[in-house]
């Protein structure tokens, strides 16, 4: 025991350790314990059902609709987020099961970019997407671009390809800003189905209004297992959740601890802001 | 005239109200939100030689909104005689940012190097402002104009965000969020938003939590910024174009509930 | 092989990122302040990559004849900046700030200033009282709207508290609960990234 407390104390004193970060390596080392556990835990993760999400049903029939229509799919991810923000790699996920879709279907899919790396990526997604779909042949790199890192710049270039090719159907997943009534204005001038999710709350606003469809907030990120049906990654879902009512019930203890110690005059009731 | 839809008419609306009320010269009384407010006294609470850190984390877009806001509050801190350090996450915002600060520092005889100084842009805005919390000479070795980090007098006192009393984020997105999750986050600096309009409503959370400490939004927070520093500006000249424009947008919104109420009775019928 | 090694590579800097958050080590901090120097070299790099992109795809679409107008005019703007940059340089005067502030600032307003007139055409559409939600939605538009221009205090003094309550209660609550789940959201996919359980980012299996 005496041995432990001079080694914890030997790292916290060398720098080390940074002890004003206690609280964040135990809220950490919790929420890690919670995704390892529901991923890796086949009996109960197996049992885990996700509910139905009615933005991601319509994507098959988005494409079905444009491949009636012969018209292009047009996707984008947004202006707002790079390569290493979870809402690109979110959508890189749904893009992987529409790139699948608009293979198997022969219909031309439009990916137009802010980003450079995400450009990259998303052709490397959408190439092994198609040959996974037994179409290599139909993969068009042209159709994945870069357009351009300004905001404004982007928007003007993907309203442009928008009123230019009509696309039957149009997906704005991914992290938006400014531009995103601006694009979904002109899909909707055009007439086409509209597929939105962010996680910004405010161009949530502008989608709901807009879109056929909105994916809001943690729906983007539940939605690569939810295409895929992949246990492991629909076991994530089920951490969410979980790390979700623990939230809730802490809110709680923290109001109910707060409002008595204000009452009764306690001190030192703010034990919760750690 | 036979092809134009509802659409269009709503848009030639639209522009007829701002176009026209752009021309008249009225001035609208203001009334100073507790946001503004706070933001302001803050600025005004801190004694000469306070240094701030502004981020211009804009593009070139945004100008006729940002820049309002942007002069009114950098003429509050040339006003105070603090110490400004300039630097932009934004390529575009990069020479924009230098223009204004040049604009005020000259209106108030500041000195560069002395009282201001301009570092410019750093790409990949999550590093850079990890990395000015670290060190600030590392992430800037030479500023705007090529000088080096030691040669300039403000800057010899300053090595990352613990000489800096607060960030002030001039911002038309969602930077401002990476100040407050990486800046004040990982090193606790006071962060305070210019932001446009259109995101005020996505840092009032920060700002109830405290995680943001004060911010001031859009043509408003220009114009109640103008009325505190009791100047007058590009805020108060764009209110009543944007008042004007509050309007119409109601307008249509009654314009619409009573067609859809008509012809939903005529279906009944 | 090919992708045992990006997902190695990925798995050991998350761990390092996540460990030296915690440590104010000399050590520690001397790599996490290499790694940061590298993400932005390494950043600036690939912008190189989609001048490659933008240049190739404008100049194969110009010699099929798609859209040839456009491709010009956007092949155009991308060389005159550069080339009158290096030219003339940035300073104020020169005709690189000229271009900028006459050229490239109004449009780019301009731009931005459409997303006025889609609010007001998106407000005409969807703003109908269809149920009684619907209806309190419309109601809270109508006062935030009211408040937030400067003519909201003639009809009531009330008028800009009310919007602030709106503001500062039910509609922070909502956007709190949604902030939670998307943060909640984002931790659970680095977190599978990290792991490997998720690789999509690298194509399909």
């Amino acid at each position: 025991m005496y041995s432990n407390i001079v080694i914890v104390d030997a790292i916290v004193n060398t720098g080390w350790f940074d002890i004003t970060t206690l609280s964040t390596l135990i809220v950490s080392i919790i929420s890690i314990a919670i995704v390892l556990y529901t991923t890796y835990h086949r009996k109960s993760r197996d049992k885990f059902k996700i509910r139905e999400i009615a933005g991601l049903k319509a994507v098959e029939n988005a494409i079905g609709r444009a491949t009636e229509m012969a018209r292009p799919v047009l996707y984008t991810p947004g202006w707002g987020g790079d390569i290493q923000r979870s809402t690109t790699i979110a959508s890189m996920n749904i893009l992987s099961y529409v790139a699948e879709q608009t293979a198997a279907y022969g219909c031309q899919l439009v990916y137009p970019t802010h980003d450079p790396v995400i450009m990259t990526v998303a052709q490397e997604v959408i190439k092994e997407s198609y040959t996974h779909s037994g179409y290599p042949d139909r993969f068009r790199a042209e159709d994945v671009t870069y357009v351009s890192s300004s905001q404004f710049g982007y928007a003007a270039a993907v309203d442009g390809m928008i009123t230019r090719l009509k696309p039957a159907s149009i997906f704005l997943l991914g992290t938006f800003e400014a531009e995103s009534l601006i694009l979904a204005e002109t899909g909707n001038s055009i007439n086409a189905i509209q597929i939105a999710g962010t996680d910004s709350t405010i161009q949530l606003a502008f989608f709901i209004v807009a879109c056929d469809y909105t994916l809001i907030g943690e729906e983007l990120f539940a939605a690569s297992g939810y295409l895929s049906g992949d246990k492991s990654i629909l076991a994530s879902v089920r951490a969410q959740d979980i790390m979700k009512v623990l939230i809730a019930v802490f809110l709680l203890s923290a109001v109910i601890w707060e409002t008595v110690a204000t009452i009764s005059g306690i001190s030192g009731g703010s034990w919760w802001m750690f | 005239m036979k092809h134009l839809k509802s659409r269009h008419w709503i848009f030639l609306g639209l522009f007829l109200v701002i176009g026209i009320t752009m021309i008249l010269n009225v001035k609208l009384n203001v009334r100073v939100s507790p946001y503004t407010q706070k933001m302001f006294d803050y600025i005004d609470s801190l004694p000469p030689g306070s240094i701030l850190l502004i981020s211009f984390d804009h593009e070139a877009s945004s100008l006729p909104e940002i820049r309002p806001l942007a002069l009114a509050v950098l003429r509050h801190a040339f006003k105070k005689d603090l110490r400004l350090i300039g630097v932009s996450l934004l390529s575009e915002g990069t020479v924009i940012g230098y223009r204004l600060m040049q604009k005020t520092a000259k209106e108030y005889h500041k000195v560069y190097g002395k009282d201001y100084v301009y570092l410019g842009f750093r790409p990949q805005y999550v590093a850079a402002i990890l990395s000015m919390g670290e060190s600030l000479k590392e992430t800037y070795p030479q500023d705007y104009l090529g000088n080096k980090y030691d040669q300039l007098n403000l800057l010899k006192s300053v090595k990352n965000y613990n000489n800096i009393d607060a960030v002030i984020s001039i911002a038309d997105g969602s930077l401002t969020t990476h100040w407050i999750e990486y800046g004040h986050g990982r090193y606790g600096v006071k962060i305070l938003g210019a932001v446009t309009a259109a995101m005020v409503t996505t840092y009032d959370p920060y700002l109830a939590s405290g995680q943001m400490y004060a911010m001031t939004g859009g043509l408003r927070g220009a114009a109640e910024y103008e009325e505190l520093l009791k100047i007058s500006g590009g805020g108060a000249r764009g209110m009543l174009a944007q008042s004007s424009a509050h309007l119409y947008v109601i307008f249509l919104i009654i314009v619409g509930n009573l067609s859809y109420f008509i012809t939903k009775r005529k279906g009944r019928k | 092989m090919n992708r045992k090694v990006p997902l190695a590579v990925c798995f050991i800097f998350g761990v390092v990122m996540f460990i030296q958050y915690f440590s104010q080590h000399p050590t520690a901090r001397f790599v996490y302040k290499s790694i940061l120097d590298y993400w932005q070299i390494i950043f600036a790099f690939t912008l190189i990559l989609g001048i490659i992109s933008f240049v190739n795809n404008n100049i194969s679409q110009i010699k099929r004849g798609n859209n040839t107008f456009y491709r010009i005019v956007a092949i155009s703007g991308f060389l005159i900046m550069p080339v009158v940059a290096l030219g003339w340089g940035i300073k104020t005067g020169s005709p690189f700030m000229w271009m900028f502030e006459n050229v490239q600032a109004p449009m780019q307003s301009t731009v931005f200033a459409l997303l006025a007139f889609f609010v007001a055409s998106a407000s005409y559409r969807g703003f109908r009282a269809r149920s009684i939600p619907a209806t309190i939605l419309l109601l809270s538009a109508l006062i935030i709207l009211l408040s937030r221009s400067n003519i909201g205090g003639i009809f009531s003094d009330y008028l800009p508290n009310i919007a602030d309550w709106i503001r500062n209660y039910p509609s922070m609550s909502a956007r709190r609960a949604i902030l939670i789940g998307i943060g909640l959201g984002s931790l659970t996919t680095s977190l599978r990234v990290i792991i490997g359980i998720e690789r999509t980012w690298l194509g399909k299996d």
